[in-house]
């Protein structure tokens, strides 16, 4: 039994000379909350719109539920989206926004009501039933765009940056309420998103892509910990890359040397190195400690403070070690307090042989 | 402190629109006024007698020709309205949506450019093209048809109308579709509205302030048009534009063809007021 809902194969998407997706190959399961990342203009959005049929394909297939969905009009697939804009109708009041799926596929007036108050209730809406969407806020417009895709109880949800336009608070509580909504109605969520954060937070597995290709699929851990190069280990933020040599490689252990000096670091499984050869270490910023007397550590480098960048629990320190490499690490707020940090204090940044992760070219 | 900065604000916003309240009032105001104090005046011996005096109300509003003109000029701007709008939707909609914009930019550049000619040079145009021995009927003829008569009917009249108002209202009406978010023609389709049915659930909507003061434009134009019902109607049946000459002409009735012009100035007011009112008027 197959359990894929959505098979893309082979997907290509041009816009004049421009590609825009290129050989796009992905499954999707059922049940699954599947976020799309990468930074603008990579080509998750027009792979989104090609899943609901607002773009067709230039060339390649995708099949939703076993069929082929090519020439499927958009309005004859069950594919309701959340756009970025919300594209609520400003004619049309908020309960009428939500009837509006149900209206076009012939519901009666009652049938669509019911339904309609059922999900603005579900979505804790109701008492803005007859509002107009120039009255609402932010929030309860994400609600209503919510509630008017998934009104007609379809296998599969959309979502285009849907949270953007949110307040910072506003953004963590709908991630809670679309992660509960997936878990309780059990369907196929596709969620296209810049933000990592929004991604790691509440997708099963995440897809990076960049100019148009996939450049890794995984489990959010998968993608922190092991990111796949060296444009993913950038793309996610306070990793740390050291470009080095191999110095000396032992059963399961690389040293590697780099202008900052030799770091020891597992070596990967999958990968067959020699002596010699240049690779990139990446150390992620929050597995490193911070001290002020030398630690007795597998990986040990002495740096000075050059900034430091304070955003209510954890802080971010921006240190230098000898041939000019910037290191970054992050600390909770309460230990920094034990710290001497002034700008060019001199620290010691240590991490475990076992928290480096080798990338593959 | 705060009231004398808003005060001062006042004066500098008001400096501002004087000119064009001064404009307003002397050139609109005061002959509007003028105009309907001048229905109230007399004539004697062929000559204007200033005066207050109700006959000429009276005497218009008691005759059967002032309603026959009146209904037949509203229904041939209405008719008009109806025909033009019409016409210029699928046009508009093709520019707005199915067009690039250099495409687009072209075409508003080609509707601007009747605007150049004369109205009446366009006009006399169209006697050429719609006499017994014009240029249609002479094709018609050449397939073996009768010829139709189209100058001085209400056909004529209609292409004349259409020739004043449909540049300027698939100009209006493209730059309101134009302005449509497409996301929500996009949404529409999403949740299962066939491409025929975005246009009346969603686009018509969303275009609704554009298409109707595009309708009431076509609307004024023709109800005061004197041009096409004089040389392509004909003046038969006659509507009040051509009433208000035919009154001056006998016998110096200024007076009374004043009442011709306040009526269709008010029926123009009340018109105008509805139809912004119904655009702007929320639906749910």
């Amino acid at each position: 039994m197959n359990d894929s809902l959505v098979v893309f194969k082979n997907v290509v998407k041009l816009f004049g000379e421009f590609v825009a997706v290129k050989e796009f190959s992905l499954e999707i399961k059922k049940g699954e909350f599947l976020a799309i990342m990468g930074p603008s203009g990579c080509g998750k959005t027009t792979t989104l719109r090609m899943l609901a049929g607002l773009d067709q394909p230039t060339s390649g297939e995708i099949c939703l539920n076993g069929k082929l969905m090519n020439d499927v009009k958009p309005s004859e697939r069950d594919t309701p989206m959340v756009w970025q804009t919300l594209a609520l109708f400003p004619f049309l009041n908020v309960i009428k926004n939500v009837e509006f799926g149900l209206k076009m596929r012939g519901f009666s007036a009652d049938e669509r009501r019911i339904k309609a108050m059922t999900w603005l209730k579900r979505l804790e809406i109701e008492e803005f039933a007859s509002r107009d969407i120039s009255q609402l806020s932010g929030g309860q417009r994400q609600r209503v765009a919510l509630a008017r895709a998934l009104v007609t109880e379809p296998k599969i949800l959309l979502l285009d940056e849907p949270l953007s336009a949110l307040d910072a608070h506003l953004v963590i509580r709908m991630q809670s309420v679309l992660t509960r909504l997936q878990r309780e109605l059990d369907i196929t969520f596709v969620y296209v998103t810049h933000s990592q954060s929004e991604a790691f937070a509440m997708a099963d597995r995440v897809v990076i892509m960049a100019k148009g290709e996939i450049e890794q699929i995984g489990t959010p851990r998968e993608i922190y910990r092991a990111p796949a190069n060296r444009f993913i280990a950038e793309f996610i933020g306070r990793n740390n890359i050291i470009s080095g040599s191999i110095l000396d490689k032992k059963e399961n252990l690389i040293t590697l040397q780099s202008k900052a000096g030799p770091f020891s670091v597992s070596s990967p499984e999958k990968l067959s190195l020699e002596v010699g050869e240049k690779l990139n270490l990446v150390v992620s910023a929050d597995v490193i400690t911070v001290s002020e007397k030398k630690p007795e550590a597998d990986n040990v480098i002495e740096c000075s403070l050059i900034g430091e960048e304070f955003i209510g629990s954890i802080v971010t320190l921006f240190l230098e070690a000898k041939g000019g490499i910037e290191f970054k690490a992050q600390i909770q707020q309460r230990e920094i307090q034990n710290l001497d940090i002034r700008s060019g204090s001199q620290l010691f940044l240590s991490w475990p042989t076992a928290s480096g992760h080798i990338l593959p070219k | 402190m705060a009231s004398k900065t808003s005060k001062g604000l006042t004066w500098y916003a008001a400096t501002w629109r004087l000119p064009n309240l001064v404009w307003q009032f002397l050139f609109f105001v005061v002959p509007l006024a003028f105009l309907f104090y001048l229905s109230f005046w007399l004539v004697r011996n062929y000559r204007m007698v200033p005066g207050f005096d109700s006959v000429n109300w009276v005497k218009m509003l008691s005759k059967d020709y002032f309603w026959d003109a009146y209904y037949f000029t509203f229904c041939m701007a209405l008719v008009a309205t109806v025909i033009t709008s019409c016409i210029a939707f699928p046009c508009s909609y093709g520019l707005a949506f199915k067009t690039s914009n250099a495409t687009r930019r072209w075409a508003i550049f080609f509707l601007i450019i009747p605007f150049f000619t004369s109205y009446l040079v366009r006009i006399y145009s169209w006697q050429v093209i719609l006499a017994e021995n014009g240029v249609i009927n002479a094709a018609l003829g050449y397939l073996g048809l009768n010829p139709f008569i189209m100058l001085n009917t209400v056909v004529g009249t209609l292409v004349g109308y259409l020739t004043l108002a449909l540049p300027l209202v698939v100009i209006l009406q493209t730059l309101s579709l134009s302005n449509i978010d497409r996301s929500l023609i996009g949404a529409a389709e999403n949740l299962g509205c066939g491409r025929l049915r975005v246009v009346f659930t969603v686009i018509i909507p969303l275009a609704k302030i554009g298409l109707i003061v595009g309708a009431v434009f076509c609307f004024i134009l023709s109800f005061g048009d004197f041009v096409s019902p004089y040389y392509l109607g004909g003046s038969k049946p006659p509507t009040l534009s051509i009433l208000i000459i035919d009154t001056t002409k006998s016998g110096q009735q200024w007076p009374r063809a004043a009442v011709v012009a306040v009526s269709m100035i008010l029926t123009l007011l009340v018109v105008a007021f509805a139809a912004v009112t119904a655009a702007y008027r929320k639906r749910t």
